[in-house]
Formats: structure tokens, C-alpha cells, sequence
């Protein structure tokens, strides 16, 4: 098996342990999609619905800040409470120390811990905005305007927003392994709010379409600035780095 | 022979502080090393030195012969860290087979039971790491270190908080490896009844550098602060205490009712004392040599080394 893909299976298989955890993690994230998803029904798609012409463009505008801000919650909530928790606890611990010491390369253990971390919050938000969408389309759409959908909305929630997170995932990482964790941790927890916001007011004052290309260009293209970090900070990926940060 | 851990003028400094001193000491085939020294002394920085955790700001550290940095060297060697970097949520069993397959161990599965079995932990392989004793863990971690049978043992204080009956286990577990799987075992402890107990050769290193180090027994004799004790049946005559005290290889040291006590410079051996007595008319009941403990060789080289 893969070096990775082993860090990987060992760190997914004790956080899927932590129930406790997930059920509050699963709970909080729930709560904030539902409470979300909600408001933006009621106050804005079901009265549009019942209009005699409903404005299509405004309609797919607010179901992709819904699929958006689904996929971002159920990613950045378990970022935010896992990669902290759980790089400190190992750095505490010495499980980072004694992967070090073995023939496992430092790249390797980076990216295996920084997917653990990803793929629970990855299936979490993908879950979120696929039920959304669906749920959305099935009560509101479907019975009277057909199934609305397009491209950009699926790129963008399922594309680009899983990619967005993924580099946070790797950068968080990298931050925390080879300083501290806490630090890391303050990215994520200031970036993904701020990030939400800014993209949700954009399209809310029509600067960016969320239901269009330039609105996945947007994220592919923050995905690529974060990806830049990464490879600015890589070269200071050392064994001494991290073993004198803990 | 080559020796199997190499370590040759190493420094570090770490922030301003110059934690290791250009060391130097080998460890041979089959040794089971004790590397001595208070809180502070450099013992984990060169512990993470020797393993590739940390980088020599000059000098070499070679183990088997290679260098420390390649993937086939690390194979070779198996470890046992403070803090022991167990796994909680998982099975004893579960921590050894993450391990087994790192090293990509053929049938692992056989190869986990044999590495429980060494270390008594049979039982409990199914039961999570959490929930083990301080004592259990140093074993499962013991046992995660022999897992992919490598030629050498890096163990950091492995009895450390741990309570007397389960660091004779410990030390049991060791003597055993050593003496049946024969490895190279290198150990640092604060331990000095330990490292007595089960160390052939050791190293003290103090203040980043190496005050001592060589073979236990050679060290003992070496060191030359055992006593001589003679028994002589009478009280001595003041004059012959006072000739005693003009031999200064003697190293006498006092005199209580019937018996002698010196401390003799190097080379100086019981049948000299018993000899000058003797030629006195001094009647000798007993005669013994009580060889330096390692705790006094210990303080001895503390003390010396402590800035006048």
C-alpha cells in the first residue's frame, strides 16, 4: 500500500472513532446548512416561486449560494475542529515524532494526515449540498419550472469549493506541522467565514454570478492562490522543522 | 568489526545553546549501551540525532555502517520514544499492524504475534492502547519497535514513570532481546540501578559533552574510587596511621576501631596493603575491595565537571 494511502486509512479509522466528536461535529454543521438553506427559501426562492413568471437567472442564482455555503460549512466546520485537535494531540504525543523515525517520508505523512483530515468534511459538505440541491429542486422547482440546474453550480459546489478546501487542508498542515498548530488553525477559522462572506456578498450585490463561470473561476482561482502558499512554504517541510516546534 | 552506531565529533546547537559538543562513542554489535546524564545533558537531542529527527550542525553519525538519512537504513532500526506515540483509539494490535505495514512487513500478522509474545502482551492485543497501563504501553511500544525485527534498538528512558515491578519486566523484556534476538540495544535513562543492571558499556554525557564513556566493569576498575577495606583484629598503633598517611598512592582514608579503609590510586591492589601491614607485624583477619558503584562514578564525574 501506498505510503499515503496508509497515513491515510490509519488517520481516518481514529477519527471515525472520536464518535462523540463526529456526532457534535455532524450536529453543528447540520444545524448551520438547515438554518441557512432555510432562510434563504423562505425569504427569497418560495416567494419568487409564486410569482406568475419566476425570474430563472435570480432562482439558480440563490440555489448555488445554497450548494456554495453547504459544501463550505460541512468542510470548513470539521477543518476547523479536527486539524487543531488532532495535530496537536499528535504533536503532544509523539505519533509525528515516531513517524518520523521511520522510513516514511516527511511529504508523505503531510499529505496522508492533511486527507484524513479532509475526506470526512469533504463527504460531509459534498452530502449537505447535494441533499440541498436535490431537496430544493424536488419541493420547489420540479413541480412547476422543471429541474434547475447548471454547470457552473456543479463546478463550482462540487469542483471548486472541494478543491478550495483541499489546499486549506494541505496549508493548514504544513502550517501547523511545522510550527504551531494553533496557528494554523487561526487561517482556517478566520479564512473560510471571511471567504463565504465575501463570495455571498458578491453575488448578492451582482459583482459575481453565482450561478455562472466567473463565479467558479472565482474559486479555482482562490484554490490556485492557496496552492502558491503551499509551494512557498513546501521547501521549510523539514524532519528538524517539525521535531523543534513541538 | 564496524562498529554499529557511529558517532564522530557531532555538534548542535539548538537556538544559542550548544547542546551537543563535538561527541564521539561507537556502539558495537550485541551491545547493550546505557547513555547517562541529568535533564538537559543533550541525551534526546542525540537520540533524535542518531534517528535523522534532527540534522548535526557538523561531524557524522553513521548506523550499521550507512547513512542515517537513506530509507534502507531507517528499516534497520527500531524505537521506543518518550512520549511513546501509541495510538489511543486503537488496538494494541491495530498500533503494531500500522507499524508492520510502514515497514512493509511480510505476514504481518505473525510477525504482531511473535512481537506480542515478547513482550507479555498477548492478552491485551485486542483491548484498545488507551486503556493500557503505563507500564503496558512501554511494552506495546517495546513490541512496535521489534515489529519489522530491525538490527538496532533506540529506547528513551523505556522505564520512565513506570512503577519498580513493571520496569523489572521492562528490563527483563530487554536482557531477553538482547541475549535472544541479539540486537544492538542503545538506551538512555536516568536510571543509574538500571543501566547497572543491564548495560555492558555506557556513555555519561553531561552539558553536551561525553564525561565517560566505555565499558562498565573497565570503567569501575578505572575509575579507581573502590574502596579497600582491611580488617586487622586490633587497634593500630597512632605511628603506623601516621606512616599510612605518608604513602599517598594508599589513599588512606580512615581508621575505625579494627579496620582500615583506603582509597588507593589506580594500579594499587589489595595484596600491596596486605603486604605493608604484614611487614609491620599488623595481623590481617580480612582483606576486600569494594569496586565503585556506578551511582559514585556517577556523582564523581558530576561533581568534577561542575564549574569552580
Amino acid at each position: 500500500m501506498n505510503d499515503t494511502a496508509l497515513i491515510l486509512k490509519t488517520g481516518l479509522r481514529h477519527l471515525l472513532r472520536m464518535r462523540i466528536t463526529l456526532i457534535i461535529l455532524i450536529s453543528v454543521s447540520l444545524m448551520c446548512v438547515a438554518g441557512l438553506t432555510m432562510a434563504i427559501i423562505f425569504l427569497q426562492i418560495a416567494p419568487l416561486v409564486r410569482t406568475d413568471t419566476p425570474d430563472l437567472q435570480t432562482l439558480e442564482l440563490y440555489l448555488s449560494l445554497i450548494v456554495f455555503t453547504s459544501c463550505l460549512i460541512g468542510a470548513g466546520v470539521n477543518l476547523n475542529s479536527f486539524a487543531f485537535q488532532n495535530l496537536t494531540r499528535e504533536k503532544s504525543r509523539g505519533n509525528i515524532e515516531a513517524l518520523l523515525a521511520t522510513p516514511l517520508t516527511i511529504r508523505a505523512i503531510w499529505a496522508g494526515k492533511s486527507l484524513a483530515i479532509f475526506i470526512p468534511g469533504l463527504v460531509l459538505g459534498e452530502v449537505f449540498a447535494l441533499i440541498t440541491l436535490l431537496a430544493i429542486n424536488f419541493i420547489y422547482f420540479i413541480p412547476t419550472l422543471g429541474f434547475l440546474i447548471n454547470p457552473w453550480i456543479i463546478l463550482s459546489g462540487f469542483a471548486a469549493v472541494p478543491l478550495i478546501y483541499l489546499c486549506l487542508s494541505l496549508l493548514v498542515y504544513l502550517i501547523g506541522l511545522t510550527g504551531n498548530p494553533a496557528t494554523g488553525n487561526i487561517i482556517a477559522q478566520i479564512f473560510l467565514p471571511f471567504y463565504a462572506s465575501l463570495m455571498i456578498n458578491l453575488a448578492a450585490h451582482n459583482i459575481l454570478d453565482a450561478g455562472s463561470w466567473s463565479f467558479t473561476l472565482a474559486n479555482f482561482g482562490t484554490a490556485t492562490i492557496i496552492t502558491l502558499f503551499i509551494f512557498l512554504l513546501q521547501p521549510g517541510l523539514k524532519r528538524e522543522k517539525v521535531i523543534l516546534s513541538t | 568489526m564496524n562498529p554499529v552506531i557511529k558517532i564522530e565529533n557531532v555538534r548542535k546547537i539548538l537556538g544559542k545553546r550548544e547542546v551537543l559538543k563535538e561527541i564521539s562513542f561507537a556502539i558495537e554489535k550485541g551491545d547493550i549501551f546505557g547513555y547517562l546524564g541529568p535533564n538537559g545533558a543533550g541525551k534526546t537531542t542525540t537520540i533524535r540525532i542518531i534517528l535523522g529527527l534532527l540534522t548535526a550542525d557538523s561531524g557524522r553519525v553513521t548506523v550499521l555502517g550507512e547513512d542515517i538519512n537513506s530509507r534502507e537504513t531507517r528499516r534497520k532500526i527500531g524505537f521506543a520514544l518518550f512520549p511513546d506515540g501509541l495510538y489511543d483509539n486503537m488496538t494494541g494490535e491495530e498500533n503494531l499492524m500500522f507499524y508492520a505495514r510502514i515497514y512493509r512487513v511480510p505476514a504481518p500478522s505473525k510477525r504482531i504475534d511473535e512481537s506480542l509474545q515478547v513482550v507479555g502482551l498477548q492478552d491485551r492485543a485486542a483491548d484498545r492502547a488507551g486503556t493500557y497501563s503505563k507500564g503496558m504501553r512501554q511494552r506495546l511500544a517495546l513490541a512496535r519497535a521489534l515489529v519489522h525485527q530491525p538490527e538496532v534498538l533506540i529506547l528513551d528512558e523505556p522505564t520512565a514513570g513506570i512503577d519498580p515491578s513493571g520496569q523489572i519486566e521492562i528490563r527483563q523484556i530487554l536482557l531477553d532481546i538482547a541475549s535472544r534476538e541479539k540486537k544492538t540495544i542503545f538506551l538512555s535513562s536516568h536510571n543509574l540501578d538500571e543501566v547497572q543492571r543491564i548495560c555492558n558499556r555506557i556513555g555519561l554525557i553531561d552539558r553536551g559533552e561525553i564525561k565517560l564513556y566505555g565499558d562498565l566493569e573497565e570503567l569501575r576498575q578505572k575509575m579507581g574510587s573502590g574502596k579497600i577495606l582491611i580488617k586487622t583484629g586490633s587497634n593500630l598503633p597512632v605511628s603506623l596511621l601516621e606512616e599510612l598517611k605518608t604513602v599517598p598512592v594508599f589513599g588512606f582514608a580512615e581508621a575505625a576501631e579494627d579496620r582500615l579503609i583506603f582509597s588507593p590510586r589506580p594500579g594499587v591492589e589489595v595484596s600491596d596493603l596486605v603486604s605493608f601491614l604484614t611487614a609491620r607485624g599488623i595481623r590481617i583477619e580480612g582483606a576486600t575491595r569494594q569496586e565503585a558503584s556506578l551511582e559514585e562514578i556517577y556523582s564523581t564525574i558530576l561533581k568534577e565537571a561542575e564549574p569552580k
